[in-house]
């Protein structure tokens, strides 16, 4: 061997040294989970030779994962992931700080995992499901991190609210947007169907909020419900029975079922007349069953007459007058009347109530007065002088049997009333027929017979304006038995006293009327006969 | 080989040397440019990883290349039955090409990723590559002959021609420029050589003369160093060759290890 031999051949020898002592193989560090398997020796604890990386070597060491795929359970188990080289998803010896395990939270779909994340889960951090706490298997939780260890069930991550009163199926009552409203959670699948105002009613209200083991607690369970009274008052104190159902529903207390057969006798107010028509809400109008004052018609019924009969502040009761039947007739009788201040008399007995006490619209009973004129309109004002009924005082010509019997002295007026007149109606003089309108005459008329009687003689026996029939006639009929002929300035003397009147009289038209001609002027005999 | 046929080889071997490099810079500037702990999620990391469909087949190209372009030189050199073929020249011509290619498939075959016992054979082949090339440089300082056989002191010295009298009677230079000319040449000054020739003679001889010149004032260097450069390229071998053979070891160390672990490539 020459001197540039033996160099190369130290040179080389001394290389191969170095090489051996460095015993580096390895293409790059292996990851820091891996470091341990750092080293030529390591080499065949993931690689198989003659086939690379094989997933056994890898499960060989990952046992938790491994007995999750043999379980058929989680992301490696999955349709997509299975049966895929691990090496595939997880290189090594690219440095220590390396990400064996690359995980784009945003972007993973966790259904491969067997748990698919629905509602409020889709924006839930993954570290507030994947932690320590909410791992049950030790050596996973000892672990730095992993996604292994958490079961599908909801308390895994969850507090029990219910605290172990209910089942543990979550799902089944809860919704995954939110914890409240329970969205999946029907009543009618419990032992009580919700009906009626129950489907409307806080759940707090019969499910009680207490505190229990030092948190607050909702009684779900175990909360009685045979007889309504276990979350109801029985506002009855046990008068009607437990069985509320026999008279309540659902719908409202205040609506009762079977009200017909409601004995509303044994509440001290039995129902008569109208009362047993009137629905129950008339006089109940909160509560069925809240007491109500009924000892007088006014607890219930408005004051019609607004203390018109109060005495000393006080109203007597309406069953003093009225009865259940109805409000519209009265007890109250022309006796009872009688004892007021204004018995009933004459035609007042036969007038009906309404007549003097519904003058207007409303009933009106107090202070109705007791003169005539209170209710009685004066017709004769201003045709009879009141010093003939002072003080409209109607008694005065009138009395209460009936208004046509008059009782009136006329002879202290100024026309006594004689012959005739006395046979005739007083509205025979004081009436006249105006215009079609009957017309009173009192004031008006004096004693003169014109003021009624028409002077058929046209003024023949007119006197300074004014004719005296009485000159000729008496009261008694229109025969002239005061007249005397021979009083005349032609007294009648032989044959004239056989002569017939209209002999000598004859009928004569003036301007339209026609009468007998008893004045004459001219009574010489020729100005009768020939 | 024509001068013209030699062209076109160089050409062609440095044109595919170029396109290659341009064909793995273009194919993988994407994911070499990636940081090591980020290539295993780039999209082309199956493909361009060294044990990749590319990344693998670059190992191996380059390996072969290697192999070929190493061997195939040392037997040219070493073989008798082949010292008669071709030009040792055009041998070692094709030994840089392999073994420029080589490299450069072998450097993208790493992917950039420089670790472990590989990467000692990775280093020794860039020494090697790089040694190659100050070689180069010696091995063009030594005259040879034709086929490359290097030339005695001597037979260099003989090659030396009787400038005095070319410039004298081929191109009629006066006596003293002509020694002038002379004592430059011998004092390797080029430029003083070219002053004196110059505006002395027609263009076309001036170059022809100043080329003749220079050839001499080269030849002249070369027989002035002959010696050291001999024994500079004694050494040179002893760092080209061990870095060559360091990473021929390593390199089937890494692939016989590959192998056994089961990284055949697609066979």
């Amino acid at each position: 061997m020459n001197g540039l031999a033996k160099i190369v051949a130290i040179i080389l020898v001394n290389l191969m040294y170095t090489l051996t002592g460095l015993a580096q193989l390895s293409p790059g560090k292996l990851v820091e989970a891996h470091a341990h398997l750092e080293g030529l020796s390591n080499c065949t604890k993931c690689h198989t030779l003659g086939a690379k990386i094989t997933n056994k070597k890898c499960l060989d060491c990952h046992t938790l994962l491994k007995n999750r795929i043999d379980q058929k359970l989680g992301y490696h188990a999955s349709e997509k992931v299975f049966g895929k080289p691990c090496i595939q998803c997880h290189s090594d010896h690219h440095g220590r700080d390396f990400e064996i395990i690359r995980f784009k939270k945003d972007t993973f779909n966790h259904d491969l995992t067997g748990y698919t994340l629905k509602g409020a889960h889709a924006n839930t951090d993954c570290g507030e499901c994947h932690k320590d706490e909410h791992i049950e298997n030790p050596k996973i939780r000892e672990k730095e991190y992993s996604y292994l260890g958490l079961n599908s069930e909801c308390l895994t991550c969850h507090t029990d609210y219910h605290q172990n009163t209910l089942a543990s199926a979550c799902s089944d009552c809860h919704g995954f947007e939110a914890f409240e409203p329970a969205v999946n959670f029907n009543h009618d699948e419990t032992d009580f169907t919700l009906k009626g105002k129950h489907r409307e009613v806080e759940c707090d209200d019969c499910h009680e909020v207490t505190t229990r083991s030092g948190k607050e607690f909702h009684e779900f369970a175990g909360v009685d419900h045979n007889s309504c009274a276990d979350c109801h008052t029985d506002v009855h104190d046990n008068k009607f029975g437990q069985n509320c159902q026999r008279c309540h529903t659902e719908e409202s207390f205040f609506k009762v079922k079977g009200i017909d057969q409601f004995d509303h006798s044994k509440t001290g107010f039995e129902l008569e007349g109208k009362h047993s028509f009137l629905d129950c809400r008339s006089c109940h109008q909160n509560n069925y069953t809240a007491p109500i004052e009924h000892s007088r018609c006014s607890d219930c019924h408005e004051d019609y007459h607004q203390g018109q009969f109060a005495e000393n502040g006080t109203s007597h009761d309406c069953a003093e007058c009225h009865d259940v039947n109805g409000f519209e007739k009265t007890s109250f009788s022309i006796q009872e009347h009688n004892k007021t201040d204004f018995p009933l008399e004459g035609a007042h007995l036969a007038t009906p109530c309404i007549a003097c006490h519904k003058t207007g619209k409303k009933w009106d009973f107090a202070n109705m007065g007791e003169t005539c004129i209170d209710c009685h309109e004066n017709i004769h004002d201003p045709y009879l002088d009141q010093s003939y009924y002072e003080d409209e005082g109607c008694e005065s010509c009138h009395s209460v049997d009936m208004w046509s019997t008059i009782d009136f002295n006329h002879s202290i007026t100024e026309f006594e009333l004689q012959g005739a007149h006395r046979e005739q109606s007083c509205r025979d003089c004081h009436f006249e027929e105006r215009n079609g309108n009957s017309m009173q005459r009192f004031s008006e008329l004096n004693s003169e017979c014109t003021n009624c009687h028409q002077d058929i003689h046209y003024g023949q026996f007119e006197k300074s304006g004014t004719t005296d029939c009485t000159r000729c006639h008496a009261f008694e009929n229109w025969e002239a038995s005061r007249f005397d002929h021979d009083n005349t300035l032609f007294p009648l003397d032989g044959k004239h006293e056989d002569v017939a009147c209209y002999k000598c009289h004859e009928e004569k038209t003036i301007e339209g009327n026609t009468f007998t001609e008893y004045k004459i002027e001219e009574f010489k005999c020729e100005d009768c006969h020939q | 080989m024509s001068k013209g046929t030699h062209r076109a080889y160089i050409f062609t071997l440095s044109a595919i040397v170029l396109i290659i490099l341009a064909w793995l810079i273009y194919t993988g500037q994407d994911y070499y440019q990636v940081a090591l702990k980020e290539r295993f999620y780039h999209d082309d990391h199956q493909q361009l990883k060294p044990s990749g469909v590319f990344g693998h087949g670059y190992g191996i190209m380059g390996s072969l290349a290697l192999l070929i372009g190493v061997g195939s030189y040392m037997a040219r050199k070493r073989w008798r039955t082949l010292s008669k073929v071709g030009v040792l020249k055009h041998w070692l011509e094709f030994h840089i090409f392999l073994c420029t290619l080589g490299p450069l498939l072998i450097l993208f075959h790493t992917a950039f990723k420089f670790g472990g016992i590989v990467a000692i054979s990775f280093w020794a082949m860039v020494a090697v590559f790089v040694s190659g090339i100050i070689g180069r440089f010696i091995y063009l300082q030594i005259p040879r002959t034709i086929q490359g056989r290097e030339l005695s002191l001597n037979e260099v010295k003989n090659m030396k021609s009787d400038l005095k009298a070319i410039l004298t009677e081929k191109y009629q230079l006066d006596e003293e420029t002509t020694r002038f000319t002379e004592e430059a040449a011998d004092n390797k000054n080029k430029s003083k050589v070219k002053s004196l020739l110059k505006g002395k003679l027609p263009q076309k001889d001036f170059k022809n003369a100043l080329k003749l010149v220079n050839h001499e004032i080269s030849l002249n260097k070369r027989i002035e160093r002959l010696n050291t450069m001999q024994n500079l390229f004694k050494y040179w071998h002893v760092v080209h060759l061990p870095f060559a053979l360091i990473m021929l070891v390593i390199m089937i160390i890494h692939v016989v290890v590959v192998t056994i672990l089961g990284y055949r490539w697609i066979f």
